[in-house]
C-alpha cells in the first residue's frame, strides 16, 4: 500500500516543489557580484561550511587552483552533490572566490578595501574568531587535516613578523603540507593592520 | 618650496595608481577596458598639464592656490576609484549570465593478480560545467576507459540540467548518478576513493545501482544551529535484468535512456547530520523489472516482477581519521513465467578507516568489504590494505594489495597488487 502512496505521491510532489521554487524564492544568489556581498561573518561561515562540508568526501582544493568564475560552476556543482543549502553555497563561494588569484592580485596591489577592526591583541582575536578559526581551530592546533599546528615549537609562530605578515597577507602552503592556506586567510578585506593585529595575537595565545 | 613638494608628491601619487592599477584592466571585459582607457587617456591629459604647471611653479616660484590643490585632490580621488573598481572587477562576471567550467579526473593503474598477467591501464573523465546566472546548471561526465584490446571505451556518466528552485530545492533531469547510497555518487572518482579499487560489488551489475535516467529533487536543510538533514527524491526508468542460461546474471542499473518494462522506479535518500563531521544516511528504492536481455539477445515480453534497493551508510571524521561504512543490496523477485523464473539478491557493504600522518602527507588504509550474489562465482569476501602519498590535495600515488576470499579458482579468489597515480582537476 505505502509504495502506491509513493507513487502517486511522488509525481506530485515533484510538480508543486517545482511551482513553489519558481513562485516562492529567489534562485540560488542575487545576480549581483559576490564580493559586493561579502563580509567578515560571511567569510567566517564559507570558511566553516567549507571545512566540514568538503572535507566529508575528498581532500581540501586549494582555493587558488581555480578562478574566481570558475569557483562559481564548481561551488554550484558541489551544491548539487554534498546537500549544501543556497545560503552555505553563497558563503564558500565567497571564501573560495576570496582566496582565488584574482583576489591575491587585489591584495598585492594594496588596494584592498578599508580596515575592518583597528589593530591591538582584541582585534586580533576577532579577526582570528572570524576568518582563521574555520582552520586552525579554537586550540590553533588545527581543524581539519593538513593545516599547520601554530602551537609546535618550530611551527609557523618560529618565523619573524616580516615573513609571517607577508606569507599570511600572500597565501603559503606549508612544506609537507598538502593544504595551502588562501592569501589574508580567504578575506580579502583584511588590511596589513588587521593582519599584524591578528598576528599580535597568535603570539600571546600560542607563541608561548 | 613646502607646497612645491607637496605637488611633486601628488603628481607621483597619481602617477604610482595609474601604474598600480593597469594591471587590473587587462582583466575586465573590452567595454569595460575601453572605458577605463577613456578615462586613463583623459587623467594622462590632465597629469600633463599638471606637470607642465608645475614646471612653470617651480621656474617661477609660484605657489598653488587653494583651489588648484583641490582640484587637484579631486582628480587624485577620482583616480583612486577608478582603480579600485578595476581592481575589484576580475573577481565576479559583470557582462556576462553565465560561465563555464572543464574539470574532472585521471588516473593511470598497475595491476597485478595473483594469477595471470600484471598491466597498466588508464582512463580519464572530463566534467563539463556550464552555468546561468545561479539559477541553472548543466553538468555531465564522460568516461574513457581503455580496453584491454587497445579499444577506448566512452560512457556517458552523467547529464543533467539542475534547476536552483530556492535554497533548499534542486529540481534535476536527466541521467544522473544513482542517489542511492554514498560511494557511488559522491567517493567513486579515483582522486577521491582512498584505495585504487572500488569496494566489491559497487561495480557494474553489482549490489549498487550506478545510474538512473528521469528526475530527481534534491537539497539541504539546516535543522537548529549545527545539524542538517540532506534528501534526494527521483523518478526513473530504472534497471534491466539481464538473464544468462535461464538465471538472472545481474542486475543492470547503469540508467537507461528506454524503459523496456515501461514501469518506473521511484527511490531517494535522506540523511541527518547531527553535526558537521557525521553523517547517517538511509536509502530505498522499489518498482518492476523484467529481464529484457538474455544470453546477449534481446528479450520482450517477459513479466514483471518486485524490485527493491535498500541502503545504509555513515560518515564520520575525527581530525585525521576518516571512517565510512556502507551497506546496500538489490533484489528482485521470484517470477515463475519468466525465462530466468529465479530472483535473487545482491548485497555487498564495506567499512573502511584512513588516518593522515606525517603532516598529512600520507594515508594509511584499511577496508573490509563482503560481496554476497546469488552466484558463487561472484560473491567475495576482500581486506584490502593500501597507502597513499598526496602529491597535493587532489593528486596522489596509491599503492594497496587486496586478500580476495571467493570460489577456488574463480578471479574472485585471486590476490592482487594496485598501483595508481590519480589526479582530480
Amino acid at each position: 500500500m505505502y509504495k502506491q502512496v509513493f507513487k502517486l505521491a511522488a509525481p506530485v510532489l515533484l510538480v508543486v516543489s517545482f511551482a513553489m521554487g519558481l513562485t516562492l524564492h529567489p534562485a540560488v544568489a542575487a545576480d549581483t557580484p559576490a564580493v559586493d556581498e561579502t563580509d567578515a561573518a560571511q567569510f567566517a561561515r564559507g570558511a566553516r561550511t567549507w571545512a566540514d562540508t568538503c572535507a566529508r568526501c575528498h581532500n581540501m582544493r586549494d582555493p587558488k587552483e581555480l578562478r574566481a568564475d570558475q569557483w562559481r560552476s564548481a561551488v554550484a556543482h558541489m551544491r548539487v552533490r554534498s546537500g549544501m543549502t543556497g545560503g552555505e553555497a553563497r558563503d564558500v563561494l565567497a571564501f573560495l572566490q576570496g582566496g582565488s588569484d584574482a583576489q591575491v592580485g587585489l591584495a598585492t596591489q594594496g588596494l584592498a578595501v578599508a580596515p575592518v577592526i583597528s589593530d591591538d591583541t582584541n582585534a586580533g582575536k576577532a579577526i582570528y574568531a572570524q576568518t582563521c578559526i574555520a582552520c586552525h581551530g579554537a586550540d590553533g592546533k588545527g581543524s581539519i587535516p593538513g593545516v599547520t599546528d601554530l602551537n609546535a615549537g618550530d611551527g609557523p609562530l618560529s618565523k619573524t613578523d616580516e615573513e609571517l605578515v607577508r606569507n599570511i597577507s600572500e597565501g603559503f602552503q606549508s612544506p609537507g603540507s598538502f593544504i595551502a592556506m588562501p592569501a589574508k586567510g580567504g578575506n580579502p578585506t583584511l588590511t596589513e593592520e588587521d593582519i599584524k593585529a591578528v598576528l599580535e595575537y597568535l603570539r600571546v595565545e600560542f607563541g608561548e | 618650496m613646502k607646497s612645491s613638494n607637496r605637488w611633486k608628491n601628488t603628481v607621483i601619487s597619481v602617477s604610482a595608481l595609474l601604474i598600480t592599477a593597469t594591471p587590473a584592466f587587462a582583466q575586465t571585459d573590452a567595454s569595460r577596458i575601453a572605458e577605463l582607457e577613456e578615462k586613463m587617456s583623459l587623467l594622462s591629459e590632465q597629469l600633463a598639464a599638471l606637470q607642465s604647471e608645475l614646471s612653470q611653479v617651480k621656474t617661477e616660484g609660484q605657489t598653488a592656490t587653494a583651489e588648484e590643490i583641490q582640484s587637484l585632490r579631486t582628480e587624485v580621488g577620482a583616480a583612486r576609484q577608478i582603480a579600485l573598481q578595476a581592481t575589484q572587477r576580475p573577481n565576479v562576471m559583470t557582462s556576462t549570465t553565465s560561465t563555464t567550467h572543464l574539470s574532472g579526473y585521471a588516473s593511470a593503474d598497475f595491476i597485478s593478480p595473483e594469477n595471470g598477467n600484471s598491466a597498466f591501464t588508464a582512463n580519464f573523465n572530463p566534467m563539463f560545467h556550464f552555468q546561468w546566472k545561479d539559477k541553472i546548471l548543466w553538468e555531465a561526465e564522460l568516461a574513457f576507459e581503455l580496453q584491454e584490446d587497445g579499444e577506448t571505451e566512452v560512457e556517458l556518466e552523467y547529464t543533467t540540467i539542475d534547476f536552483f528552485l530556492n535554497d533548499n530545492i534542486i529540481f534535476i533531469a536527466g541521467k544522473f548518478l544513482s542517489p542511492l547510497g554514498n560511494f557511488r555518487q559522491n567517493l567513486h572518482p579515483s582522486w577521491i576513493n582512498k584505495l585504487p579499487s572500488a569496494p566489491p560489488g559497487f561495480g557494474h551489475d553489482g549490489a549498487a545501482p550506478i545510474a538512473e535516467v528521469g528526475m530527481q529533487l534534491r537539497g539541504g536543510v539546516n535543522v537548529g544551529t549545527n545539524s542538517k538533514i540532506t534528501y534526494a527524491g527521483y523518478v526513473g526508468n530504472g534497471p534491466i535484468l539481464e538473464g544468462e542460461g535461464g538465471e538472472i546474471h545481474g542486475i543492470n542499473a547503469g540508467g537507461f535512456a528506454g524503459d523496456a518494462d515501461g514501469r518506473k522506479v521511484v527511490g531517494g535518500r535522506i540523511s541527518y547530520l547531527p553535526f558537521p563531521r557525521l553523517e547517517i544516511a538511509v536509502s530505498s528504492a522499489f518498482g518492476d523489472a523484467a529481464v529484457t536481455e538474455d544470453d546477449g539477445f534481446a528479450v520482450s515480453g517477459d513479466p514483471l516482477r518486485n524490485y527493491n534497493v535498500f541502503g545504509f551508510d555513515v560518515t564520520y571524521q575525527w581530525k585525521d581519521f576518516d571512517f565510512r561504512s556502507e551497506y546496500i543490496s538489490q533484489d528482485v523477485a521470484d517470477s515463475a513465467l519468466s525465462i530466468s523464473p529465479e530472483g535473487g539478491k545482491w548485497e555487498t557493504w564495506y567499512a573502511q578507516g584512513a588516518y593522515k600522518f606525517a603532516n598529512a602527507k600520507w594515508e594509511g588504509v584499511l577496508r573490509f568489504t563482503d560481496y554476497t550474489t546469488p552466484h558463487p562465482d561472484l560473491s567475495q569476501e576482500q581486506w584490502a590494505i593500501g597507502l597513499g602519498y598526496l602529491v597535493s590535495s587532489s593528486a596522489m600515488i596509491k599503492a594497496a594489495y587486496e586478500i580476495n576470499t571467493g570460489l577456488t579458482g574463480e578471479i574472485s579468489d585471486d590476490d592482487r597488487w594496485l598501483l595508481q597515480v590519480a589526479y582530480g582537476y
